[in-house]
């Protein structure tokens, strides 16, 4: 899954359109431009198939669902396409990207409420009724934009880091950096999308868009590790995200100073963790072989002892 | 109660556009189960009504053991609506789903815990819009009772669904409860819904509708066709009235052929949700 499995399939190269975003179908970068991928199907919990543009003739009808889920999942009617449009069909998926992207605006006022989503849609021309169709209202806008965030993310590692000089662990760090700045506008704001987050209904999807992001970040750092310490990298790499952004909540320091001096401490702490790791588990396998030689060289005095009482008959 | 919701796909629909037609024509001459006039049945319909108004909040509640205060609940909480919006509840005489409304967008409760702008909240406007005059005299009366009486938000409207008297792209949202069945020309009907809709806005039916699980089907089918009658008989006085009732619901399209005629009227993500295994459906499509 993710990007390194992709990388893998694809041998590197055009990585952008092969991409497989987790949540999203699958991404026809031709048709959807690519500051909409991230807004996709906010309104599904499972996966869902795409509509096409107007001009198309006719949908899908035999896209399946990505995920099994009991919740529904959207439809989109179009009207007859056999006839030409006189207007060209916008998208539901379109129009809520759109919402939601005039709604961000709003939000270190508003808070990821609905009240910013009936603003933005406001912005944008439409009327506020349209927030009522979006599942789980606040979760969409605060969805919407962490995968906005993934997605500057990936645009700007694509568009070159300088991260060649830097060792693994002052790689990381730079590209937590980034990702945290990002959130500093709503910092404000934050503890309320946090909360959202952690609610029963989303916390599903937004652990999948942490798992994401986690992923992307291992992969620029330049990790192909594919065996058991992939999951061990990328959970102690989401624990330092997470602690990171729970601390820059209360920092107040020029420009976030204090929190990227705790994210050294706690990167470093990583790496010397993993170091340590290494080293228990070496003194492991030397008290193992110690104890195997005390516990050889006893079974073979029992046996010796054995042999010579019953007269030098072996068996 | 079970809601279990159930979206469909739309996808490419190979009707074959005469049995889609003819079924449609069958709609608009069908009377329950007699087959009547085109020009007659709107006049058929209306009767029905004059006759049923006064009791029909009280059948309603026997008719459905009081779950139709949830669909209605139901049917509100998807509409979610907003201070400063305007709404349109068609076929909604007696006001049920318009009260709804107004008591979502006014509650003190939500007014505290949301920051509305309270000029906005002036400028909400729920149309209750019905054919029938019996009906809207219930509702007006009701709305007396609450206190309503001179409350500007609230309007009644006399008129026809399939012709409103309502300016193109006026409405924020726009819902019939149990109101379309009963509608000559079903096409008519959502070609003005879409027409009075702002781009945004919501088209929001409850409706019954059909249910496929095969034991309950046939309880479903006993208690219509033996008991719901009798009730009518009993406590309204009008057997005739409510035999119309359960017949017509069984001529009514099912699920998938009403969304996929949202669908064609113009409107997007036409999803529907089955509440009590499919005795009723909530369809709703947005305007783009």
């Amino acid at each position: 899954m993710y990007r390194t499995a992709a990388k893998r399939l694809l041998g590197g190269g055009g990585a952008f359109t092969a991409t497989r975003l987790l949540r999203f179908p699958k991404l026809r970068s031709t048709i959807i431009p690519s500051s909409y991928t991230s807004g996709l199907c906010t309104s599904s919990v499972g996966g869902n198939a795409e509509s096409p543009m107007g001009g198309n003739q006719s949908v899908n009808p035999n896209q399946s669902d990505h995920t099994a889920s009991s919740s529904s999942s959207t439809s989109t009617g179009e009207g007859p396409r056999r006839d030409e449009s006189r207007k060209p069909r916008a998208e539901f998926q379109e129009e809520q990207a759109r919402v939601l992207s005039a709604s961000l605006r709003h939000v270190p006022r508003l808070g990821w409420t609905e009240e910013a989503m009936m603003a933005g849609s406001r912005d944008v021309g439409v009327s506020p009724s349209i927030v009522g169709s979006f599942s789980r209202k606040e979760a969409a806008l605060v969805e919407f934009f962490m995968d906005e965030c993934l997605q500057l993310l990936m645009d700007k590692i694509d568009s070159g880091l300088d991260l060649q000089n830097l060792i693994p662990s002052a790689r990381i760090a730079k590209l937590i950096r980034i990702r945290l700045e990002m959130q500093v506008p709503y910092m404000s704001k934050w503890p309320q999308a946090l909360s959202i987050q952690a609610h029963p209904l989303n916390v599903a999807t937004s652990f999948k868009q942490r798992a994401m992001l986690v992923d992307e970040i291992w992969h620029a750092v330049g990790d192909g590790a594919s065996d058991l310490d992939w999951y061990v990298k990328r959970t102690i790499l989401g624990g330092v995200y997470s602690t990171t952004e729970i601390y820059m909540l209360t920092d107040d320091s020029l420009e976030h100073r204090d929190t990227w001096a705790f994210l050294d401490d706690r990167v470093k702490d990583a790496f010397d963790l993993k170091k340590s790791i290494q080293e228990a588990r070496y003194f492991a396998q030397d008290i193992g072989a110690g104890v195997g030689k005390s516990v050889q060289g006893l079974m073979n005095g029992v046996m010796q002892t054995m042999s010579r009482r019953s007269g030098g008959t072996t068996f | 109660m079970a809601l279990r919701s159930v979206s469909r796909r739309l996808g490419s629909r190979i009707l074959n556009h005469r049995s889609f037609v003819a079924s449609l024509h069958s709609h608009a001459t069908s009377f329950g189960f007699q087959e009547v006039k085109e020009e007659d049945k709107s006049k058929l319909v209306g009767n029905v009504f004059t006759n049923v108004a006064s009791s029909y909040d009280i059948m309603n509640d026997v008719m459905s053991g009081g779950l139709h205060r949830l669909w209605k609940e139901r049917l509100v909480g998807k509409l979610s609506p907003f201070a400063g919006m305007k709404h349109l509840d068609v076929a909604g005489g007696t006001g049920d789903v318009a009260f709804r409304i107004y008591d979502a967008i006014y509650s003190v409760k939500r007014r505290a815990l949301q920051k509305v702008d309270e000029a906005s909240l002036e400028e909400t406007q729920i149309y209750v819009c019905d054919i029938n005059p019996n009906m809207l005299n219930v509702g007006k009366q009701r709305a007396a009772e609450r206190g309503l009486r001179d409350n500007k938000s609230l309007v009644w409207v006399e008129g026809n669904a399939e012709a409103l008297s309502f300016d193109n792209n006026s409405m924020d949202g726009y819902t019939i409860a149990f109101g379309i069945r009963n509608v000559t020309h079903i096409e008519k009907a959502l070609a003005e819904a879409y027409r009075v809709l702002k781009r945004g806005g919501r088209f929001l039916c409850l409706e019954l509708s059909h249910v496929d699980i095969p034991i309950f089907k046939n309880l479903y089918d006993l208690y219509s066709f033996q008991v719901i009658p009798h009730l009518g008989e009993l406590i309204a006085g009008d057997k005739e009235s409510y035999q119309y009732l359960v017949e017509s619901v069984r001529r009514f399209p099912p699920q998938e052929k009403f969304a996929s005629m949202i669908a064609d009227a113009g409107f997007e993500k036409v999803e529907y949700e089955n509440l009590v295994g499919g005795v009723v459906a909530i369809h709703s499509g947005i305007k783009l």
